[in-house]
């Protein structure tokens, strides 16, 4: 086979995966609908609606027709975007989780970004240092912050931090009259674009905190991948003959040891950014600010399954996809893995 | 009878290191609190005694009383049985369904082994606390829920593993006998390929109840697990989580149990994989 072929059939194959995931995903969320107890069309329609609201609402799904009939419905449904309506909001829930999913996905990058500033440095620090003190101390710390539970430690931080020492503010996204006019619903984003530092450096002090909390758990992780992965490396042949050449430790460190050892950290971190996503819902509802999270946590509450189970139905998709970008992307970024896959390049 | 090389095991001497140690008495406080803890623990703290409520630690009171004037400490220590039993429960669920599922893939023909393993992509690409919240919020928030949610979203990577380990078990020279005498393929499978693979996965299990827990603890405070006045751990935080301004001892109690089994049991996971693989015992 034709090196572009084989490219392509990769492509094909992991596309196929995708959407075999898909499916599945909404057929769990379609028998998730089924397995709650009580009258479906009650719950779409919430528990105030008076008899007759009840159904028309049957009426409307479709629920006197058979199971089968009406899942091939659901899909039908869902792949014109309907998610069901809230009846909370009483909006359709795909476009409440269209307007809560900015805010997400800021907390989940700028959490990334805390995230590899922290522990790359970290990993580089202790892998120099190996078996010496700081080693030791920052290899126990990323067994007890890594134990912590995230929600946990957002509430004793937002405690500590903004209630007792005021350093920062408890919850939301911007103070009030602060907020920039709404364009893409990323409150730092949309601060740029407005030109006001103001309000950017505002909304900087309200993510700072939550991104904080959420980036914890996975820069022990990073740090423990690419402290291992760098004390592999540094045991190699050719990193012997760069020291033979006279290099300084800093350079074998950083000019080589580095680039070589940083593929199995990269693979860890995009695998990292869904269960991010997927993380963010519990640090979201500590600091309430207006993501997902939130409008699941609510629609918790409520009882208000078509919310929580579009969320759920959303997220699910989202990390998906991103789960195959990274997967592609890898491809394109690593020529050993490329060569693993497709043989000699 | 097994046919695999019967090799004893020479103990090894045992040197405990104060990382062993720590980690030993962890578990063992961990495993008498689940044990006894309910039984010791005065009656007090199943009744509301509004009178005392959100007092700070005091030597009547350890670690303080919630908004409900009960202790803090003892109902942290009656919540280890409810949360330590959970996670067990939902690690051994999901083992069994990721035994069979590996099991089956191994042993079956090569469609189903492709087939089941494709499944177990999906499941791996699926955010597994994202589905498990679904499920329990489905089946109606409660512990129970929130169990049969993580048993039944927590399969994939065992299965995983399980597969491939079997795979390579499949070409150790005590398998090719087993088949030449005429075992069955179901029988070599079950009795000989599962007991001489399931090594790696001990490690696996003892770590991922420390996971487990935090996994459990919050789907109670997202509102689909436990409800309050429940002593699991996560229940607590979700319940004191409206007074931490005014009672941080209310939620940091339990937040700090939560930690300590969740690291106790990720380096005890450590430690038995270092002790059954002398090459890993080498600090890395």
């Amino acid at each position: 086979m034709s090196r572009a072929r084989s490219y392509l059939w990769f492509f094909a194959k992991r596309l196929g995966t995708v959407v075999f995931a898909l499916w599945s995903l909404g057929s769990l969320v379609f028998l998730m609908i089924k397995v709650i107890p009580g009258d479906e069309a009650q719950i779409a329609a919430g528990p105030d609606a008076s008899p007759d609201q009840v159904a028309l609402v049957r009426q409307r799904l479709g629920l006197d027709a058979s199971v089968i009939v009406q899942y091939f419905r659901f899909w039908g449904r869902l792949l014109h975007g309907d998610l069901g309506t809230s009846i909370t909001t009483f909006q359709p829930v795909l476009l409440d989780l269209e307007r809560t999913l900015p805010s997400t996905l800021e907390l989940v990058v700028v959490a990334m970004l805390i995230n590899l500033s922290v522990s790359i440095p970290a990993g580089l620090i202790a892998a120099a240092r190996r078996g010496g003190r700081t080693d030791g101390l920052f290899r126990v710390l990323a067994v007890i912050l890594g134990g912590m539970p995230a929600f946990w430690l957002a509430l004793m931080l937002q405690y500590l931090l903004a209630a007792r020492y005021r350093l920062l503010p408890i919850s939301g996204q911007n103070s009030y009259g602060m907020e920039p006019p709404r364009w893409t619903g990323v409150p730092t984003l949309d601060a740029i674009a407005a030109g006001n530092m103001a309000s950017l450096l505002d909304a900087l002090t309200y993510i700072v905190l939550p991104a904080a909390v959420l980036a914890v758990l996975y820069s022990t992780q990073i740090f423990r991948a690419l402290r291992t992965s760098l004390l592999g490396v540094l045991e190699s042949d050719f990193i012997m003959a760069v020291r033979a050449k006279g290099a300084t430790e800093r350079r074998v460190l950083i000019g080589h040891a580095f680039p070589n050892s940083i593929n199995p950290v990269l693979t860890l971190a995009g695998t990292q950014l869904g269960a991010m996503i997927g993380a963010a819902v519990l640090v979201e509802t500590v600091f309430a600010r207006r993501g997902i999270g939130t409008y699941m946590f609510n629609a918790v509450a409520q009882k208000d399954m078509y919310a929580v189970l579009g969320s759920v139905l959303f997220i699910g998709a989202i990390v998906c996809l991103i789960n195959l970008v990274v997967d592609v992307l890898q491809i394109v970024v690593d020529p050993r893995i490329r060569a693993a896959q497709f043989g000699r390049s | 009878m097994s046919l695999a090389p019967a090799i004893r095991m020479r103990t090894p001497r045992v040197k405990i290191s104060f990382q062993g140690a720590c980690v030993s008495l962890l578990i063992a406080l961990l495993v008498f609190a689940a044990l006894f803890g309910p039984m010791l623990a005065p009656e007090a703290i199943y009744r509301s005694d509004i009178l005392s409520s959100l007092q700070p630690p005091s030597a009547a009171h350890w670690l303080g009383t919630d908004d409900q004037g009960r202790d803090v400490l003892w109902r942290v220590i009656v919540g280890t049985r409810t949360t330590l039993l959970s996670a067990i429960a939902i690690v051994t669920a999901y083992s069994l369904i990721g035994v069979a599922v590996a099991t089956i893939a191994a042993s079956g023909p090569r469609w189903l082994d492709e087939a089941l393993m494709r499944v177990t992509d999906v499941g791996l690409s699926l955010p597994s606390m994202i589905v498990a919240l679904g499920f329990a919020a489905a089946l109606g928030p409660s512990l129970q829920s929130a169990i049969i949610a993580q048993s039944i979203t927590g399969w994939p990577i065992t299965a995983r593993i399980l597969r491939n380990v079997m795979h390579q078990t499949m070409e150790a020279p005590f398998v090719a006998g087993a088949h030449v005498i005429g075992v069955s393929r179901w029988r070599l499978m079950t009795r000989h390929v599962l007991p001489n693979s399931l090594d790696v996965l001990i490690v696996k299990w003892t770590s991922d109840i420390g996971g487990t827990v935090l996994i459990l603890s919050s789907l109670s405070f997202i509102g689909v697990g436990a409800q309050p006045p429940s002593t699991e751990w996560g229940a607590m935080i979700a319940g004191a989580r409206g007074y931490v301004s005014t009672a941080w001892w209310t939620v940091l109690a339990p937040g700090i149990a939560l930690a300590i089994t969740s690291v106790a049991f990720g380096l005890l996971g450590d430690m038995i994989q270092a002790w059954r693989d002398p090459s890993l015992r080498e600090s890395r």
